[in-house]
């Protein structure tokens, strides 16, 4: 019988984690000793940080999307369909139509927006946390002619810690090219006592912010949106108004690992932060941003996760104690502005130092865009960085 | 504090910032007024950042009790 790998989910993590096992048991692959399969409901695998850039043009819907099976390596089975239970206990996944059984199960399936947390969220205005909402909101931001543009985060954690950032000094950028800057007031509302979760890049993001005349409103934990008073209402007591409202929405993790009884209260899946097993089951691992882990919810976290769980997996197919750890490693860009960008690299147990923002670094950042295809997605760095 | 009075503990040992502190908004917003919120955090962040929001939010924060790998912070609704 051959050893069955499963993912479930074919984003950025698990096809990362597929492609780079499926190059690391490429003999075991081709003589049936080994089978890796994804399942995933969608056919298109979409690279989201795009959505940030989309709103201003920086980048478009032909360089954010890929057929899934055009990346996943040719002997990687991929079905197209959703799972509906994870059976942890009797190593087994579910959809509609199957019963598939694992020796090596990854759970890789992410974190979804979820609107329905604040009222009036989804009518009030705009986001870019999916590909039809971040071209709704390009189009928005073109007919913004001046006015106050309120761009807050309505609730953590949420995909991309640093996109609400990016996207306001993107449209501080964008006015100001425009020649409208004079005319857009720009606001940007965040939950927490500084405009990041890390002290030391907070206290460089508020310097950056008061320079360029972002008005910051801290502590705002947003509770309702009024959209037709153009109103958006804290926790705190406090009511901030908009003419256009740029929203970063709550998140949760997916129906299946609620469903399931896997997640916790809020959605997320129990992870042991340095062997990133499903905390209970050591045949069961978790990537990306469906995970409990203290890291970012973004996609380089969810790569370095993945080349932790390839190796270790390899490791105990090949008859090797799995003895790789997560270190808590993340690499973000920070684009500040249309043209410059910084860099953050950080793990559990050391804090970020970014560089000054470059144009070279904001120049790796688009050419990074298009790596991701060829080099990232396809798992061509075993191992890197881990 | 008072140890003999009522309160609703959340504990968000082994969740890093911004963790405990959203916890403590959640029950917060959950809870009636005048009902008091203990949380229990291992986040060193939490005694800067709890006492802030408790302010900000129109809230009693009633202390800090230190103890082996954690703090337990409390904080009174009060509207």
């Amino acid at each position: 019988m051959p050893k069955k790998v499963l993912v479930v989910g074919g984003g950025t993590g698990g096809t990362i984690v597929a492609n780079n096992l499926a190059h690391r048991l490429h003999d075991q692959l081709v003589k049936g000793e080994v089978e890796i399969t994804v399942i995933d409901p969608s056919s298109l695998h979409i690279y989201q940080p795009a959505y940030l850039l989309i709103p201003f043009g920086i980048m478009h819907r032909n360089e954010a999307v890929r057929p899934e099976r055009s990346l996943l390596a040719e002997k990687v089975r991929f079905r197209q369909e959703s799972a509906t239970k994870i059976d942890l206990a009797n190593r087994a996944v579910y959809s509609d139509s199957t019963r598939l059984e694992y020796d090596y199960l990854v759970i890789a399936t992410g974190a979804k927006p979820d609107y329905s947390q604040v009222p009036g969220l989804e009518k009030a205005g705009y986001d870019f946390y999916t590909l039809d909402n971040a071209y709704k909101l390009r189009e928005a931001l073109g007919r913004f002619k001046g006015g106050k543009l309120v761009t807050a985060v309505a609730g953590i954690p949420f995909k991309c810690p640093t996109a609400p950032i990016e996207f306001a000094f993107l449209v501080d950028s964008y006015f100001t090219r425009l020649g409208l800057r004079d005319k857009v007031q720009v606001s940007y509302v965040y939950p927490l006592p500084r405009p990041f979760t890390i002290p030391n890049v907070a206290e460089e993001v508020q310097r950056m912010m008061e320079n360029r005349k972002i008005e910051v409103s801290l502590l705002f934990n947003v509770e309702s949106v009024d959209p037709e008073k153009k109103e958006i209402r804290s926790l705190e007591g406090e009511t901030v108004k908009y003419d256009l409202a740029v929203l970063t929405p709550p998140h949760t993790g997916a129906d299946v690992v609620k469903k399931s009884g896997i997640a916790d209260k809020g959605g997320w899946i129990p992870t042991d932060r340095y062997s990133l097993n499903v905390k209970g089951y050591d045949d069961a691992y978790a990537i990306g941003d469906g995970t409990d882990l203290p890291v970012s919810k973004a996609g380089s976290a969810a790569d370095f996760e993945a080349a932790v769980v390839a190796t270790n997996i390899w490791d105990d197919i090949n008859g090797f104690a799995p003895t790789l750890r997560y270190d808590g490693k993340v690499m973000c860009f920070i684009i500040t502005g249309i043209g410059e960008a910084t860099m953050l690299l950080f793990d559990y147990e050391h804090p970020p130092k970014p560089p000054p923002a470059t144009f070279a670094c904001y120049w790796y950042k688009l050419v990074y865009n298009r790596l991701y295809w060829t080099v990232t997605a396809k798992g061509m760095l075993p191992g890197f960085g881990v | 504090m008072n140890e003999q009075e009522k309160v609703k503990v959340i504990d968000a040992r082994g969740s890093f910032c911004p963790g405990p502190l959203m916890e403590l908004i959640r029950a917060v917003k959950e809870s009636s007024v005048g009902e008091i919120i203990e949380v229990w955090s291992s986040d060193t962040g939490s005694q800067r950042d709890i006492p802030k929001w408790a302010e900000k939010a129109g809230h009693e924060f009633l202390g800090v009790v230190h103890e082996q790998g954690y703090d337990r912070i409390r904080v009174k609704k009060k509207r």
